[in-house]
């Protein structure tokens, strides 16, 4: 019963609401769709915010503002329907007041959306297309090297493993973090002088076209390709269609300028055979050999004739050795010497929340929490697999985005999960636990399985779940607007 | 889904380090699990017991507020016999019954680690976690718990104790009968834990000091001699009839000198002076649960014998669930010596237990598990029969 009225008040409390829903559309980056399908999933109000709050920017206190007017506006007229029904015979004008007065959290939701849909329309997209001229002359006029990277998965590493090798010996730019939309792009753009020998640009992808504005907007020079597998499925719909986005790039890069992971199986459809590839075998020319990995790191050597070079790095995992391959032996053909290109892969370490290890209460922790897709999945059940531990735990919610194909998806999570033989599995409860699940069941998983209904408690208590001597995996994470 | 009442507080000089336990040791854990509705019963420093979801909250605790907070949950009730049930007041004047599935204990020293809760839990035949009546009420007995281990033939250090009742009446004959001992002495009140009202002695006039203090906390003394080349220990223990032990853990102490209640909990483990310095190097100084070593840095041959001790003692003194054993060893001489059992130790030692491999989460969910398995061993002694006793009246 508490309950109930705690859900109606946050429901019809003006400010309550408001602020709910603004953070909503915050959260979705103020698109009416994912905006409208969080909204026609929740149940609870009161849990909208739990991650993260609302940012108080000036859209969004416009926004804020503009849904307090709206509501209270609707309120007002609602209660004078009322009163004038009083004194008139027309009853039907009471019950206008009463319906007005029920649904006005209802009507202002949906015209937030409207809103957005009309704001994206008159607002964001002119003024993306102006910021994507502005950057085009930006990047076009640079003299240096401009590489592309793009792909499904793996993009921000390979961005900062080539950021970090080439740097030894030339001069490097790169757009920051995981920014890879087109006003990040303009910033970045806008920080470059001119005397960089390589600029970094990483493209993201949400889109069908997304690629293909990037490149038409960046022109690279060299593009890197580092993988395809499902992801931002609700619009790409198929993964030919991502795929088909991710390799426009060819149409602004020679072929012998493309390289490519012939790891991921799902390209092996796109790639030509002019294009350079690299795995974990082979490299450009190199024989990839001796690959290691454990959570000190990773190590491998380069062969060629009888030249050996050995490198170690300092991430975790063999689906890195192919990625570190190239950027070594990219660094190499760029005219790094030798000592240049180890101390560089010697740099590298893992990055935040990919494939990070950590102590914990004694046990090691491998944070890859911002993995979010099948091929991360693979790397890190295969390296769970190869770890020793008194116990190892996975932790994980599912993937976001897979589209139609999210059962089968999360069934192969599940089946991948439990491949790896954890003693205990972590579901974070959502609409592909059940998915999950199925795939443990198919291969008879025999362990701990615990499914939790509040992810940000468990994940603020590991350290009360976890002992000496476990190794815990936590793969990808969900923000509030994914259930 | 079960109801677990955790017990915490109450009228003894370790109310503070109970809460903490409580609080941070079982319910947070407990709750973590999703299996158990998890009841805080805090028994207030006037023997009161107040239940409330306030309670769960640490800053309560630090904050002027407590009094307040206590003011308006008013006491709680409860009925003992065929389980216990507690009798919550409600805001409207009225009381709520909450049945209680299993009891676990947080508290420290006396009127409850000291076997006099277990007695209620008993007479309720309600299950609960730890030590029983018996074995709680002679390990906190630190006279009662060496004339045992010793008639078991397990070493214990030479002393000799007394009622403290004897030296208001003849000071003298009280330090006549430590005569026979040799310097230095550690003077202990017989039933207090986390080494409250404990001295170091090295002449008799430290030692007439010594008995005065702590005889102001307890009604029961004993005077030890000290262990040479010391190397102190503690080992946690966890189970009924097949006790398991964690790790042996090490203070991280200057050898002559002792653990006090100063060190452990006001100082957050740090000791100020030179004591706290060995070879220079500064120790302990990772807090409260950082002041010693774990695995104790201890030849295997040694190690070894201190676990076994340890375990023996914990059957001997009929310890279930868990329980802390303390013991004394001379590293010289390859001697162990027990010292004492805590039935309850401080935060259930579980940063130990998590470095032996078993997480707190674990550690609660095990605790639960015995106790409900001494329970049901228990339930199965017939305890009562039908005489015709009355008639022959």
């Amino acid at each position: 019963m508490n309950r109930v009225l705690r859900n109606l008040y946050n429901f019809y409390a003006p400010l309550r609401i408001s602020r709910s829903l603004t953070y909503m559309a915050q959260a979705t980056e103020y698109q009416s769709f994912p905006f409208l399908r969080w909204l026609w999933q929740i149940q609870d109000f009161s849990a909208v915010m739990q991650r993260r709050s609302l940012e108080p920017t000036r859209a969004a206190r416009l926004l804020r503002l503009g849904l307090l007017s709206g509501m209270f506006s609707q309120i007002i007229l609602a209660f004078s329907l009322i009163y004038v029904s009083q004194n008139t015979p027309y009853d039907e004008i009471r019950w206008y007041g009463l319906a007005l007065l029920v649904s006005y959290p209802i009507v202002w939701a949906h015209m937030l959306a409207l809103f957005l849909a009309l704001g994206r329309i008159i607002i964001t997209e002119p003024r993306e297309n102006r910021q994507a001229i502005q950057a085009a002359e930006l990047f076009q006029k640079h003299p240096g090297n401009r590489i592309a990277i793009a792909g499904s998965y793996g993009k921000t590493s390979m961005k900062e493993l080539l950021q970090t090798v080439l740097s030894e010996g030339l001069a490097v730019a790169a757009t920051p973090a995981n920014m890879n939309v087109v006003s990040s792009h303009l910033l970045f753009a806008q920080t470059l002088t001119g005397k960089e020998d390589v600029v970094l640009v990483e493209f993201g992808e949400g889109k069908p076209g997304d690629v293909a504005q990037f490149s038409a907007m960046v022109r690279p020079t060299q593009a890197v390709i580092t993988g395809l597998a499902p992801a931002h499925l609700d619009q790409y719909k198929t993964l030919q269609a991502a795929g088909k986005d991710i390799f426009s790039l060819s149409r602004y890069v020679s072929p012998d300028n493309m390289y490519v992971n012939a790891e991921s199986d799902a390209m092996l459809g796109f790639i030509k055979p002019k294009y350079q590839t690299y795995s974990r075998s082979n490299v450009l020319g190199w024989r990839v050999d001796k690959a290691r990995t454990g959570l000190d790191g990773t190590s491998f050597e380069l062969v060629k004739e009888k030249k050996h070079l050995k490198f170690h790095s300092g991430l975790v995992g063999l689906h890195q050795v192919g990625p570190l391959a190239f950027a070594a032996a990219f660094g190499l053909t760029c005219g790094l010497s030798e000592k240049e290109v180890k101390t560089g892969v010697g740099k590298t370490t893992p990055f935040e929340h990919r494939m990070q290890p950590y102590k914990l209460s004694g046990a090691w922790v491998i944070d890859d929490t911002y993995n979010g897709n099948l091929e991360g999945i693979r790397a890190g059940t295969e390296l769970l697999a190869g770890l020793k531990a008194k116990r190892k735990m996975y932790i994980t919610p599912g993937l976001v985005d897979q589209g139609k194909e999210t059962a089968d998806i999360h069934r192969q999570v599940g089946r991948l999960i439990a491949a790896a033989q954890p003693d205990v599995v972590v579901l974070m409860r959502n609409s592909v636990t059940a998915d999950i699940q199925a795939g443990l069941d198919d291969t008879d998983y025999k362990g701990e399985l615990l499914v939790q209904d509040n992810p940000l408690e468990f994940y603020t208590n590991l350290s009360n779940f976890v002992a000496t001597g476990d190794v815990v995996l936590m793969q990808n994470d969900w923000t509030d607007n994914y259930h | 889904m079960q109801t677990v009442a955790v017990f915490f507080g109450g009228q003894s000089a370790e109310h503070d380090v109970s809460i903490v336990t409580a609080l941070t040791s079982i319910i947070n854990p407990l709750e973590l699990t999703k299996k158990y509705r998890v009841v805080p019963v805090y028994i207030a420093k006037d023997g009161q017991w107040y239940v409330h979801e306030k309670l769960k909250n640490v800053a309560l605790y630090r904050s002027n507020d407590l009094k307040d907070v206590l003011a308006q949950v008013k006491p709680t009730g409860v009925i003992l016999g065929n389980g216990m049930k507690l009798l919550v007041p409600t805001r409207l004047g009225g009381r709520k019954t909450i049945p209680v599935d299993i009891a676990f204990p947080a508290m420290h020293g006396t009127h409850g680690e000291d076997g006099e809760l277990m007695g209620v839990f008993e007479m309720a035949g309600v299950p609960y976690v730890g030590c029983g009546v018996a074995a709680a009420a002679v390990a906190m007995d630190k006279v009662l718990a060496k004339q045992l281990v010793y008639a078991e033939g397990l070493p214990v250090t030479k002393g000799v104790w007394f009622h403290s009742q004897m030296l208001g009446q003849d000071s003298k004959a009280a330090i006549r009968q430590c005569a026979g001992l040799r310097y230095p002495l550690f003077v202990k009140p017989a039933h207090l834990g986390s080494s409250i009202g404990i001295s170091r002695v090295e002449n008799m006039t430290e030692l007439q000091n010594g008995l005065e203090i702590a005889a102001h906390y307890d009604d029961k003394i004993i005077v030890e001699e000290a262990v040479h080349n010391l190397v102190e220990v503690t080992l946690p223990v966890m189970g009924n009839d097949n006790p398991e032990p964690a790790l042996l853990e090490q203070p991280l102490l200057h050898a002559e000198d002792f653990f006090d209640f100063e060190t452990k909990y006001l100082n957050g483990g740090k000791k100020s002076g030179k004591s706290m310095r060995s070879g220079g190097k500064k120790m302990g100084s990772k807090g409260a649960q950082g002041y010693s070593r774990i695995p104790a840095d201890l030849p295997k041959e040694l190690s070894e014998k201190a676990v076994k001790l340890a375990l023996d003692v914990y059957r001997t003194l009929g310890c279930t669930g868990i329980a802390r054993v303390d013991l004394l060893i001379d590293t010289k001489a390859k001697k162990v010596y027990f010292n004492e059992v805590n039935p309850l130790p401080g935060s259930l030692y579980a940063h130990n237990w998590a470095q032996a491999g078993i997480s707190r989460v674990a550690l609660v969910e095990k605790l639960t598990a015995y106790a409900l398995e001494r329970h049901a061993q228990r339930a199965k002694l017939t305890t009562t029969f039908t005489t015709n006793f009355l008639k022959q009246f």
